[in-house]
C-alpha cells in the first residue's frame, strides 16, 4: 500500500485547498487508465483503496469507476480482495436523493445477488461472514412503524424469490449447530435486516420464530447480545411468544447478576457485560410495553407483572435490588461507573413495570438523587432524565402525593441544578421540577422558577414561563394566588417594545381568559395590575417601561373590568388608570397600541362624562395619520363612533362586555415540549386530582369559571392530551406500532387454532388423561412425561413431571426446555374455562422436572375445546417442539354423590318433567372396542368421578349400571344422572342415557363419554 | 438500542471516518455531519457530552484531537453509547498500539475493521474484548497470506 501512503502523505502536505484538488484530480486521472481487464488483484486492490479514499474526501465523481472495480473485487477468490470489494461497496452504495427505498433495496439486490449467494454458500466461513456482513450492514434500511402491513417486499414482488433465497440462507447459519459463534451473531443481525424489509418470510414459516428465540440461551454472550434485537422483532411480529421470552430473561440476568456467572472476558473494567444486562432489561421492558389491540378496538398491553411467574418475577425483581444496591456503593474509576449508571438508569424505566414496593421506588430515587452530586456532567444530566421518567411513570399505581412527599426533601438539591454551570441540565431540572409539581408541592417550585426567572438563560425563558404558566392553572386553589403570581411573571420577562418577548403570547391569552372567565376575579385582577403598572412606571425612569406583555393584559383587563375598582382609592380611579396606560402607550410596540386604542375607547363610549374623554379624542385624530395600517384603521373607526352622536348605540353595541370563552383545552400543553412527551398517565392523574380538590373545596379552583360541565370537560381534555402522548411514548419506545389489524397477515389469530399442529401420538396420552387421574402423557426418545391430576371442584391442576429419557441412553442432558403457551381454544372474551401454567420447569434437565397446570372451568364447554400446551426443548443437538392437547372437560369436575337407588329414581323422573326430553335428556348407542361387562363399566363410572348407585352382577346377561355425580363450574353446578343398558348380550353394544338438571348439558356429556368408551380422540 | 451513527472528527472539523447505520442521502448525511461538526466542536470540554438533535440523541466524547460522535435513539442508553465509544478506543489502542490520529488517517480500513467486528447493523454484537481483536487479526493474517501468496506467483 505504498502508493496510497504517499498519495494521503501528498495530500496532508498539500499547502492549500487548491494544491489538494488538483493532486486529487491528477490521481482521478491516473488512475483511470488503470483499470484494465489484465489488471491483477493486488494492482486493483490498491487502486480501490485509492478511489475509495477519494470518495471520503467527497469526491463523488469516483462512484462509478469504483462499483465496476468493486464487484470485480467480490467475485475474486482471495480472501482480501473480496473483503476489500464488500467494503467498498458498502462505503460507495447510496441511497440517491430521489431514489425510494424499494428502489434502492432492487437495485442493490439486482447487482449483488449472484454474489452474495455464491458467497453464502461457499464452503468458506471467511467467505460467508462477509455475504452476511455486508448484509447486515447495507440493507439496514429505516423502516416505518407499519413495516408489517405495508412490507417494502411482499409475496407478489417478482423479485421475492430472490429476497426468499437469501433469507433462507441467512436463516440457517442462525440455527444451524454447526456454524461458529461468530457466522451465527452476524446473522442474526442481517436476518432483522431481511426480516424488516420482507416480514412475510418469517411470518409463514412460523416454527423459525421459536428456533430463533432459542438464540438468545446462546451459551456465546455475543451471539445473545445480537440475538436480542432479533427477538425483539419477533415478539412484536407474533406477541404471543412475549410470555415465554420474559422467563428465559429473567433467568438470563439472574446468572449474570446475582449469581455471579460472568465469563472473565465479558467484564468492562468491573462490571459484569454491561452491554448485554441493558439490552435485557430493555428488551423486558418492551415486553411491557408492547400493545395489540383487543376485541374492542382498544390497545390494551401483551403481558402485565400479573402475567409473569412468581419465579422469574422473583428473580427480575432481585436483579433490580441489586443493582440499586450497588449503585449506592462507592464506585472508582469513571468507565465503571458510567457502566453502572448506565445500568441503573436502565433499571430505573424498568423498575415501575415490576409492580414494584414503595421502598424499591424510593431505593431507586435516593439512588439517583445520590448521583446528583456527581461531578460529572453527564451523570448530573442523566440522573435528572432517568429522575424524570421514574416518577413520571411511578405515580401510576402510587398516590402521587407519597412519592412527591418525600421527594421534597430533594427539592432543594433540584433548585441548586437550575444554576449548573451546562444549560442541557439547566433544562433537565426544569423538566424534572414540571415534572414533580403536585398540588402539595406547587407553591415552593413555581416561586422558586419565578426567583430563578429573571437569572435564567434567555432560551429557557420561554419554556419556563410555559411551565409556571401550567403548574400554576393545574394546582392552584387559590385563584388570588393564580392572577398575582402570573401577572408577577409577566412583568418580569414581560418583553419589550421591539416585540422581542421571552414569554409567548399564548401565556397572557390564557390569562386573559381564565380572568374573564371568573367573575370573582375581576376587581382583584384589576387591582393587582394597577399596582404593577404603578410600580413600573414609578421605577421606569431608567428601565424600559412597562412590559408587553403586562400592557397587553393589562390593556384588556382594565378596558373590561377597570370600571368595577374606579371607586376604590384616587389611585385606581379610571382616569388614573388612563393616565397609566397612555404613560405606557408610546413607548409601546405597534401590536399593544392598537389594543390600548379599543381600551380607551371602551372607556370613552361606558363613561363619556370622564374627564380624560377629550384626551382620548385628541389621541384618536392624531392616531387617523398613523403610518400603521391597523392603527389607522382603528383611530378613524373609533373616532367616528365617539363622535357622531347617531353612532351612539351602535358603539354601545360594539363595547357589549366579552362572553366567556368556551375554549376548553389549555393552548399552553402544546407547547410543553419535551416534558409532555414523557409525561403519561401521571400528568393526567394530577388533572383528576386538581380536579377533585376542586370538587371536595370550593368554587375557587373553578378557573376557567365555566360551567361544571365544561370545566369538568377542560380536565379531561388535559386527559386526553396525556394519553395521546401515552400513546406517543409507547409508540416510539415500542418502535412499532401494535399489529394484529389484518387477519390475513398473522397466522396466529386467536381461533386460528388449527395452525397448531399436533405432535404425532398425542391421543393417548390425551386419552389416558380423560380416564385417569394419573400416568403417562408422553414419551418418546428424548423425554417421558408423567402427570398426576389434583380435582378440586371447577379448578383442576395437573403436575407434569418430564423425566429425561436421554440421560439413560445418551447420557445427555435435556437443554432449554420451555413451557411456550398454552394454547386456549375458548374465546377470548368471556371464555368457558382457563388454563395457565402456574409453575415452569427448569431450562435444563439432567433427570427430571416439573410442571403445573391449572385450569378452572367457569361454563358448560365442549371437549373438542381443549387446549394444546406447546413445548421446546434441545437435546442432543437436536430442536425438538411439542404441541399436545390436555383434555379440559366437564367430567374432570365431577364428584360423586351418595344417591340411594330410590332418590335417583325419584330425581330421574323430576329432570324429566322439568326439562322435558328434548333439553334434560340425552341417549346415545355406542359400540365400545372391547367386550364390557357390567362392573368394567361401573369402575370406569368411578374413575371418571360417578358414584355407581346401582349395577347388575357381572354374570347377569342385561347390564344396567346407574350412576351419578355432580358437574362443577364456576358458575353453577349441575346434578347428572346416568343410566347405561347393555343392547346386545354379549357386551358390546349399549345404549346410554343421560339426564342433566343444565340444558344442554347432556348432549356434551353424551359425546365426551361416547369418545371415553369408543376410545376415540378428537 | 440501534446507533443510528459513527462518526470520527477532527479538532479542525475534519470527517475521520464514518458509519452510517441507516440509509440516508448522501445530501443529508452531508448536513447533519456539517450541523454536528459545528454543534459539538464549539461546546465547551466541561459541558455534557449529550445533546438533542432533532429526534435524536448525539453522544460525543474527545479523545486528544478526534471526536467520537455517535447518534442513537430516544430511548438509549446515552451512558452505555459512551462507554460503547471507549470501548472502540481501546480496541484500536490495543491493535495499533497507543493509536492516534494519524494512525486512523492511513490504516482506515482496519479502523473500520474494527468497528465492524464491534457494532454490525447499529447493534453492539461483540463486548468482549478479546473476541473483537482475535478476530481483527485473524483477518489480518488471511489478508497477510494473501500477499505472500501474492508475491509468490
Amino acid at each position: 500500500m505504498k502508493g496510497l501512503t504517499q498519495f494521503c502523505m501528498d495530500i496532508r502536505n498539500s499547502r492549500d485547498a487548491q494544491e489538494e484538488h488538483k493532486r486529487i484530480c491528477t490521481e482521478i486521472n491516473t488512475l483511470k487508465g488503470k483499470f484494465t481487464s489484465s489488471t491483477n488483484g493486488s494492482t486493483r486492490k490498491r487502486n480501490v483503496c485509492k478511489l475509495l479514499y477519494i470518495y471520503l474526501l467527497g469526491y463523488n465523481e469516483v462512484k462509478e469507476i469504483g462499483l465496476r472495480e468493486s464487484m470485480k473485487l467480490i467475485s475474486s477468490s482471495v480472501y482480501s480482495e473480496k473483503k476489500l470489494g464488500y467494503l467498498t461497496l458498502g462505503i460507495l452504495l447510496d441511497h440517491e436523493n430521489n431514489q425510494t427505498t424499494k428502489e434502492y433495496l432492487d437495485g442493490l439486490l439486482d447487482t449483488t445477488y449472484p454474489y452474495l449467494v455464491k458467497d453464502l454458500q461457499a464452503n468458506n466461513d471467511e467467505f460467508n461472514c462477509l455475504a452476511i456482513e455486508f448484509i447486515a450492514s447495507s440493507l439496514n434500511v429505516s423502516i416505518d412503524e407499519n413495516f408489517v402491513v405495508n412490507p417494502i417486499i411482499n409475496d407478489s414482488n417478482e423479485n421475492a424469490a430472490d429476497w426468499l433465497e437469501i433469507t433462507d440462507l441467512v436463516y440457517s447459519f442462525c440455527c444451524s449447530p454447526i456454524h461458529s459463534p461468530v457466522i451465527k451473531k452476524k446473522a442474526s443481525l442481517a436476518l432483522l435486516c431481511l426480516i424488516k424489509i420482507y416480514p412475510n418470510v418469517i411470518l409463514s414459516n412460523n416454527n423459525w420464530i421459536l428456533r430463533l428465540l432459542n438464540l438468545i440461551e446462546s451459551e456465546d454472550f455475543g451471539v445473545v447480545l445480537s440475538a436480542v434485537p432479533l427477538v425483539d422483532i419477533l415478539i412484536h411480529l407474533s406477541p404471543q411468544y412475549v410470555k415465554s421470552v420474559v422467563p428465559m430473561i429473567a433467568t438470563l440476568l439472574h446468572d449474570l447478576v446475582v449469581r455471579d456467572k460472568c465469563p472473565i472476558d465479558q467484564y468492562y473494567y468491573d462490571t459484569p457485560a454491561p452491554w448485554l444486562c441493558i439490552e435485557l432489561l430493555s428488551l423486558i421492558e418492551k415486553c411491557f410495553l408492547l400493545t395489540e389491540i383487543d376485541r374492542d378496538g382498544q390497545q390494551s398491553p401483551v403481558i402485565l407483572v400479573t402475567d409473569i411467574d412468581t419465579n422469574s418475577l422473583g428473580k427480575l425483581r432481585s436483579v433490580v435490588a441489586r443493582y440499586i444496591h450497588n449503585a449506592s456503593q462507592k464506585i472508582k474509576g469513571q468507565q465503571n461507573r458510567n457502566a453502572q449508571s448506565a445500568i441503573l438508569f436502565q433499571v430505573v424505566s424498568l423498575i415501575v413495570f415490576l409492580d414494584a414496593s414503595k421502598e424499591a421506588i424510593e431505593g431507586a430515587i435516593h439512588a439517583l438523587v445520590l448521583l446528583l452530586d456527581s461531578k460529572e456532567t453527564n451523570t448530573r444530566y442523566l440522573s435528572l432524565d432517568a429522575l424524570i421518567k421514574l416518577i413520571a411513570r411511578s405515580s401510576v399505581g402510587l398516590q402521587p402525593s407519597s412519592i412527591s412527599a418525600r421527594f421534597e426533601q430533594h427539592l432543594s438539591k433540584i433548585f441548586i441544578l437550575l444554576l449548573d454551570k451546562d444549560i442541557s441540565v439547566r433544562r433537565k431540572a426544569l423538566d424534572l421540577l414540571y415534572t414533580v409539581c403536585n398540588s402539595e408541592n406547587y407553591i415552593p417550585i413555581v416561586q422558586k422558577l419565578i426567583e430563578y426567572f429573571p437569572s435564567s438563560d434567555f432560551i429557557l425563558k420561554n419554556e419556563i414561563a410555559v411551565k409556571i404558566a401550567v403548574m400554576a392553572e393545574n394546582f392552584a386553589t387559590d385563584s388570588a394566588w393564580y392572577i398575582q403570581t402570573m401577572l408577577k411573571l409577566l412583568s418580569l420577562g414581560g418583553g419589550n417594545p421591539n416585540g422581542t418577548s421571552y414569554i409567548g403570547d399564548e401565556v397572557w391569552v390564557r390569562i386573559v381568559q381564565i380572568v374573564v372567565n371568573n367573575e370573582n376575579l375581576h376587581s382583584p385582577a384589576c387591582e393587582s395590575i394597577v399596582n404593577l403598572l404603578l410600580s413600573d412606571t414609578d421605577g421606569a425612569s431608567g428601565k424600559a417601561g412597562v412590559p408587553e406583555n403586562l400592557l397587553k393584559v393589562a390593556a384588556f383587563i382594565l378596558g373590561e373590568y377597570g370600571h368595577l375598582i374606579a371607586n376604590e382609592s384616587d389611585i385606581s380611579s379610571l382616569s388614573n388608570q388612563f393616565q397609566l396606560l397612555l404613560s405606557a402607550y408610546f413607548s409601546s410596540s405597534l401590536v399593544t397600541r392598537a389594543m390600548l386604542l379599543s381600551t380607551f375607547f371602551k372607556f370613552t363610549i361606558r363613561f363619556p362624562d370622564e374627564d380624560f374623554v377629550p384626551d382620548v379624542i385628541d389621541l384618536f385624530e392624531a392616531e387617523t395619520q398613523s403610518i400603521d395600517v391597523e392603527i389607522q384603521t382603528r383611530a378613524c373607526e373609533y373616532l367616528r363612533l365617539a363622535t357622531v352622536e347617531s353612532n351612539k348605540n351602535l358603539a354601545l353595541a360594539v363595547v357589549k362586555p366579552l362572553p366567556a370563552f368556551d375554549r376548553k383545552e389549555n393552548p399552553l400543553l402544546t407547547r410543553l415540549g419535551n416534558v409532555n412527551a414523557i409525561s403519561n398517565p401521571k400528568r393526567s392523574n394530577s388533572a383528576v386530582n386538581a380536579l377533585q380538590i376542586a370538587q371536595e373545596g370550593s368554587h375557587k379552583n373553578n378557573l376557567l369559571g365555566l360551567n361544571e360541565q365544561n370545566r369538568s370537560s377542560n380536565h379531561l381534555g388535559v386527559n386526553s392530551i396525556s394519553s395521546s402522548s401515552l400513546a406517543s411514548t409507547s409508540r416510539k419506545n415500542s418502535m412499532y406500532q401494535p399489529r394484529r389489524t389484518s387477519n390475513i397477515d398473522n397466522p396466529f389469530e386467536d381461533g386460528n387454532s388449527e395452525q397448531v399442529p399436533l405432535s404425532p401420538n398425542w391421543q393417548s396420552g390425551y386419552q389416558r388423561m380423560r380416564h385417569y387421574d394419573a400416568g403417562i402423557f408422553f414419551e418418546n426418545q428424548f423425554i417421558k412425561i408423567v402427570y398426576r391430576t389434583i380435582r378440586d371442584g371447577p379448578r383442576t391442576e395437573y403436575h407434569f413431571t418430564i423425566i429425561n429419557n436421554a440421560a439413560k441412553t445418551a447420557g445427555t442432558p435435556i437443554t432449554k426446555l420451555r413451557v411456550l403457551d398454552i394454547h386456549s381454544k375458548a374465546s377470548k372474551e368471556n371464555p368457558s374455562y382457563l388454563a395457565s401454567t402456574t409453575k415452569l420447569p427448569d431450562a435444563t434437565v439432567i433427570d427430571k422436572t416439573e410442571f403445573v397446570v391449572e385450569t378452572k372451568v367457569r361454563e358448560i364447554l365442549s371437549d373438542s375445546d381443549s387446549p394444546v400446551i406447546s413445548m421446546t426443548l434441545t437435546c442432543g443437538g437436536s430442536f425438538n417442539h411439542l404441541a399436545l392437547k390436555i383434555p379440559v372437560s366437564l367430567l374432570k369436575t365431577v364428584t360423586g354423590t351418595s344417591t340411594t337407588l330410590e332418590d335417583f329414581k325419584i330425581r330421574w323422573i323430576q329432570i324429566g318433567q322439568q326439562l322435558g326430553q328434548a333439553e334434560g335428556e340425552e341417549s346415545i348407542h355406542i359400540s365400545p372396542p372391547h367386550r364390557l361387562v357390567s362392573s368394567n363399566i361401573a369402575r370406569l363410572m368411578t374413575r371418571i368421578g360417578f358414584t355407581v348407585v346401582y349395577n347388575t352382577p357381572d354374570n347377569e346377561g342385561n347390564i344396567l349400571v346407574m350412576s351419578a355425580g355432580i358437574i362443577h363450574t364456576s358458575k353453577s353446578n349441575y346434578g347428572v344422572l346416568i343410566t347405561t343398558k347393555s343392547v346386545d348380550a354379549i357386551g358390546k353394544e349399549f345404549l346410554i342415557v343421560i339426564r342433566c338438571t343444565g340444558g344442554g348439558l347432556a348432549t356434551l356429556l353424551a359425546q365426551s363419554l361416547r369418545e371415553i368408551l369408543e376410545d376415540r380422540a378428537t | 438500542m440501534a446507533i443510528q451513527f459513527i462518526l470520527l472528527l477532527s479538532r479542525q472539523g475534519k470527517m475521520r471516518l464514518s458509519r452510517w447505520y441507516q440509509t440516508v442521502s448522501q445530501k443529508e448525511k452531508a448536513k447533519i455531519t456539517k450541523e454536528l461538526t459545528t454543534l459539538i466542536l464549539s461546546r465547551r470540554t466541561k459541558m455534557c457530552s449529550v445533546l438533542e438533535y432533532k429526534e435524536i440523541k448525539i453522544v460525543y466524547r474527545r479523545y486528544a484531537s478526534l471526536f467520537f460522535v455517535t447518534g442513537i435513539e430516544q430511548n438509549d442508553n446515552e451512558l452505555l453509547a459512551l462507554e460503547t465509544m471507549h470501548r472502540f478506543v481501546e480496541h484500536m489502542d490495543k491493535h495499533y498500539g497507543n493509536v492516534c490520529e494519524l494512525d486512523i488517517i492511513f490504516g482506515f480500513e482496519q479502523a473500520y475493521h474494527i468497528l465492524d467486528e464491534l457494532i454490525l447493523d447499529g447493534y453492539v454484537h461483540e463486548s468482549s474484548k478479546k473476541e473483537v481483536l482475535r478476530r481483527v487479526s485473524q483477518q489480518d493474517e488471511l489478508e497477510n497470506m494473501d500477499e505472500f501468496d501474492n508475491i509468490l506467483t
